[in-house]
């Protein structure tokens, strides 16, 4: 994933401000980046225009040797479908919906039904999370919400895994599991960003990145 | 109220497309509701309407041709006499203007009296001192598209149209069988000399002693031959005969619909409510009252709902006031006018109520639960138990339709409204199909007999040997009055022996004529003139009375059931001149046209048995747009409803909607997604629509209609599959239409909600 010279502004006239300004950013296989920065900043603003779910005014965004910033609707969907994994703060996962349920939810979306359901069920396994996959939301803690919900963003192999605070909701102990989870999945070779305001995010990341005045800066290479 | 108001505009112009949709459901509703009201009341008041407009007389004599001195001194002799009216009455005669022509034509010569009995409605009325002026009646006016000032030949003298009335002593022309024109019989008698009458019309002083006018009137009518009563209550029960079955079923239809639109808009107004929990939430916890929450709400929905309503019911009554005029004019009756509109303004009034009561009792009963609690949303209702998971299917149609399903209590609201819906729609359908089959199957009022020959008795050998004849049998056929009710008229049809033959309604007690002093009599008879199995029937007919033992009542629809089934020898007793027809049954599997030919041929070209209405084609057809029209008004509603369950559903998971499309679901996903929601409400709307019409409405119907005869107004398959297939294309509509609202938001904007 590469994006260059991003700029988002919101508002209008006087209160017209850069949340993004003239940020750049690049990803490869393999590595998990942590953005970082006080709230307000533009963390989920700088994820949302990455995944194409926002666009930006001005910059380049490539992801899995697409154009973002180009793409349309029909576009952007696919690519979202099959090489992007979101991850949420809330988790949101569909309440009516069993763990299992949840997960495959991405694979029907490609058409891909029976190999999702397999592939699902092995993430389930790999992830240890067999007793949550027949249950609904509502009867899981935060942690298995948060792992089902990683295993949802994986099930459709994506290159480019977009994690927004997913440790926000969750106390120490998830937390700590759920950022090894996503060590591990960039460790599988997919390229993984990670906003977060979680300060033990910096033990797991290759990088971190801080996110200040439209701007990201190396805090560690 | 000043704050609530003040509130209740600020947020109805912070949302305009919100306030817009939900006005057109209140304004749908508020059609059908104005649609079935104009055609309610318009039938329902049509012939008192037309009859006072009219002053119409309290009874009409039809006598033979007698001297207007002569019939004077009789008439003036009466007691209770408040004014009199004579006239001659010429039939045959033949009319022509504007290129139309009829030999159908009925001369009235106005020869006495001020009263007239019929309404000028365009122009003026005659003058008696032109000779060349006339009075058309509407019927005539429209068929020949006559205006006033035009010409309209009678026979061969050239006459001015000066005014078109309406005379609501029989329906118009050509539903009836004369068209009427109106002449001075001044110029007449200046011209001619002295014109007999036959026809006096008499108004009383206290129409509740009619029966002791009638009887002194027969008292001292000796001389007057062919004497015959019509009495306004007679008149009544004619024209009912020719509308009142009907007209029952539409102000029927009209209740349903009225309930259904209620039924929606309190399920709409409580949608909106569910939308605004969380302001509900934020403002008791700001320390707004309950009251004060609740006032805003009402103030809010009545103020949505009052030019809606007011619009919508304006609406349904301009769509219905064309097919209901058709039908009055059809009926000889007048539109209700002004008249209509307190009851217009009454729906409307009832609608806001509806609405701001059905808006005020939700946020009521949010308002009193914990604001933390109102403020993270749900559902008005307290929170229920998780309920153990119900398999389902997979997808996103599945999974649609789980959501809809997750709220139970609106999707039940949204399930009765489409349901009635349905219901209505159904009947309607049903109705309508029974019309068109009344036009054309015999068999539908149990006549088993298919074709009619005027021909003598002796000709009946030679018919029954004519190949496809199953039987023939001499049916007379003749109308009497009641003689214990002078003013109500009893029609007789007798066969020689076993009548089934030829024609058969259920029996709905008692048991079939077996003798010659024994008659079966139709419910509608029956319940008119208080028969029950062992009474006495005594019908005055041409020459005397005709005295039969009650056996048995039938459910016959014809003549709305003010008929008589007996044998022949009475009936000819007391009226020598009367003649029987022949009535000829086609054998099973023979096409009537072909033994028509064969009838033909021989010299005896037969009438086809029609059924009740043959010769009210026409009028069946208005009254079919009538009912179409209500449907049309009801489908309106139906993807009202529909809509209006998805939008909130959809509201109520935007997040849901946006996660799923962050996570690649595309146009088609949520497009299945609306779809399985459509279907969870429309699949048990159906059934609930098709039983409620089967085992609820349709036999309500049929009881109603039950003084009159068995009415099959069960759906059939084409109904079923109309509004099957109509259902589903507007749930695909609906889904549709929320798919494309869903896909215009950007997804962050829901993820946020979220």
């Amino acid at each position: 994933m590469r994006a260059s010279g991003l700029v988002k502004a919101y508002g209008a006239g006087g209160a017209r401000r850069r949340v993004l300004d003239g940020a750049s950013l690049a990803v490869g296989p393999g590595e998990l980046v942590a953005v970082v920065g006080p709230s307000g900043s533009g963390k989920s603003t700088l994820l949302h225009v990455i995944a194409g779910l926002d666009r930006v005014d001005a910059g380049t965004i490539e992801v899995a040797g697409a154009a973002v910033h180009r793409l349309g609707e029909r576009a952007l969907t696919r690519l979202r479908r099959d090489r992007i994994g979101l991850v949420f703060q809330a988790f949101h996962l569909v309440p009516e919906l069993t763990g299992v349920e949840n997960v495959v939810l991405p694979a029907r979306a490609n058409g891909g039904g029976a190999a999702g359901a397999s592939r699902a069920r092995a993430l389930i396994e790999r992830l240890g999370l067999a007793e949550a996959a027949s249950r609904r939301p509502a009867e899981l803690s935060g942690g298995e919400q948060q792992r089902l919900a990683i295993a949802r963003a994986l099930v459709n192999e994506p290159s480019l895994v977009l994690a927004d605070e997913p440790t926000g909701n969750l106390d120490d102990a998830a937390g700590a599991a759920v950022l090894q989870l996503l060590r591990s999945v960039a460790d599988g070779g997919r390229a993984v960003v990670l906003v977060t305001h979680d300060p033990r995010a910096g033990a797991v990341a290759d990088r971190t990145l801080t996110l200040a005045e439209g701007r990201l800066q190396a805090t560690r290479g | 109220m000043t704050r609530a108001f003040t509130l209740a505009v600020a947020r109805i112009r912070s949302r305009p497309a919100r306030t817009a949709l939900a006005a057109v459901g209140i304004a749908a509703a508020g059609a059908m509701a104005g649609a079935a009201l104009t055609v309610s009341v318009a039938l329902t008041t049509g012939f008192d309407r037309a009859a006072d407009r009219a002053d119409l007389p309290d009874v009409i004599a039809r006598f033979n041709d007698r001297a207007p001195s002569v019939v004077d001194r009789r008439v003036r002799a009466l007691p209770n006499l408040a004014a009199r009216s004579l006239r001659l009455e010429i039939t045959g005669v033949h009319l022509s203007g504007r290129g139309r022509r009829t030999g159908k034509g009925s001369l009235e010569v106005l020869v006495a009296g001020r009263r007239r009995g019929y309404a000028v409605v365009e122009g003026r009325d005659v003058s008696d001192r032109r000779g060349d002026e006339v009075v058309v009646e509407r019927g005539l006016a429209d068929q020949f598209g006559l205006h006033v000032g035009d010409k309209l030949h009678i026979g061969q003298i050239t006459t001015r149209v000066v005014g078109i009335a309406v005379g609501p002593d029989n329906v118009a022309f050509p539903l009836a069988r004369t068209a009427r024109v109106y002449v001075p019989g001044g110029p007449l008698v200046r011209r001619f000399g002295p014109a007999p009458v036959n026809v006096a019309e008499l108004w009383l002083r206290d129409p509740d002693k009619l029966d002791e006018v009638l009887t002194q009137a027969r008292a001292v009518a000796y001389g007057l031959r062919d004497l015959r009563f019509i009495t306004r209550g007679g008149v009544r029960a004619t024209i009912d005969q020719a509308a009142g079955l009907i007209v029952a079923l539409l102000v029927a239809f009209a209740l349903v619909t009225l309930g259904a639109a209620a039924l929606m808009l309190a399920a709409s107004a409580q949608a909106e409510v569910q939308r605004r929990l969380r302001t509900i939430g934020v403002q008791r916890a700001l320390g707004f009252s309950r009251g004060q929450v609740t006032l805003q709400h009402a103030v809010e929905g009545a103020l949505v709902a009052t030019p809606a309503a007011c619009a919508g019911v304006a609406l349904g009554a301009l769509a219905a006031s064309g097919p209901a005029g058709d039908l009055l004019a059809t009926l000889n009756e007048l539109p209700p006018g002004a008249a209509l509109l307190p009851w217009l303004a009454g729906a409307a009034l009832a609608i806001v109520v509806v609405v701001a009561g059905a808006s005020a009792w939700p946020a009521w009963r949010a308002a009193s639960r914990p604001p933390t609690e109102v403020m993270r949303g749900g559902d008005l209702g307290r929170p229920r138990r998780a309920r153990k998971r119900v398999p389902a299917g997979r997808g996103y149609f599945a999974l649609g339709a789980r959501l809809a399903s997750a709220r139970r209590g609106r999707l039940a609201a949204t399930v009765a409204a489409l349901g009635a819906a349905v219901a209505v729609v159904l009947l309607m359908l049903s109705l309508a199909a029974l019309l068109d089959r009344l036009k054309e199957d015999p068999a539908l009022l149990g006549r088993r007999y298919q074709l009619t020959v005027a021909g003598s008795i002796a000709d009946r050998h030679l018919i029954a040997q004519v190949p496809g004849v199953a039987a023939v049998g001499e049916r007379y056929f003749v109308d009497g009055a009641d003689a214990f009710a002078l003013g109500q008229p009893v029609r007789l049809i007798a066969y020689p022996g076993d009548h089934t033959r030829f024609e058969s309604p259920p029996l709905a007690s008692g048991r079939r004529v077996a003798a010659p002093n024994e008659a079966e009599v139709g419910l509608g008879l029956a319940q008119a003139l208080g028969l029950e199995v062992g009474t006495t029937l005594a019908v005055e007919l041409q020459d005397g009375e005709a005295r039969f033992r009650v056996v048995g009542i039938d459910r016959a629809l014809d003549n709305e059931g003010r008929i008589a089934y007996v044998q022949p020898p009475r009936v000819v007793g007391a009226d020598p001149g009367l003649l029987p027809s022949i009535a000829v049954r086609v054998a099973p599997g023979t096409d009537p046209n072909t033994v028509a030919a064969r009838l033909t041929a021989l010299g005896m070209p037969p009438q086809r048995a029609g059924g009740a209405t043959t010769s009210n084609a026409a009028f069946l057809g208005v009254l079919a747009d009538v009912l179409r029209v209500l449907a049309g008004l009801t489908a309106v509603v139906c993807l009202y409803a529909l809509l209006q369950g998805l939008a909130l559903t959809a509201r109520e998971r935007r997040g849901t909607v946006a996660v799923l499309r962050a996570t690649g679901a595309g146009r088609r996903q949520v497009a299945a997604l609306f779809t399985g929601a459509a279907v969870a409400a429309v699949v048990p709307a159906l059934l609930v629509g098709v039983a409620v019409h089967q085992w609820l409405l349709a036999p309500a119907v049929a009881g109603m209609a039950a003084g009159y005869a068995d009415l099959p107004v069960n759906a059939g398959a084409g109904e079923l599959a109309i509004v099957a297939l109509g259902l589903a294309a507007l749930g695909l509509g609906a889904a549709a239409w929320m798919t494309r609202r869903a896909g215009r938001e950007p997804v962050v904007v829901g993820l946020r909600e979220e």
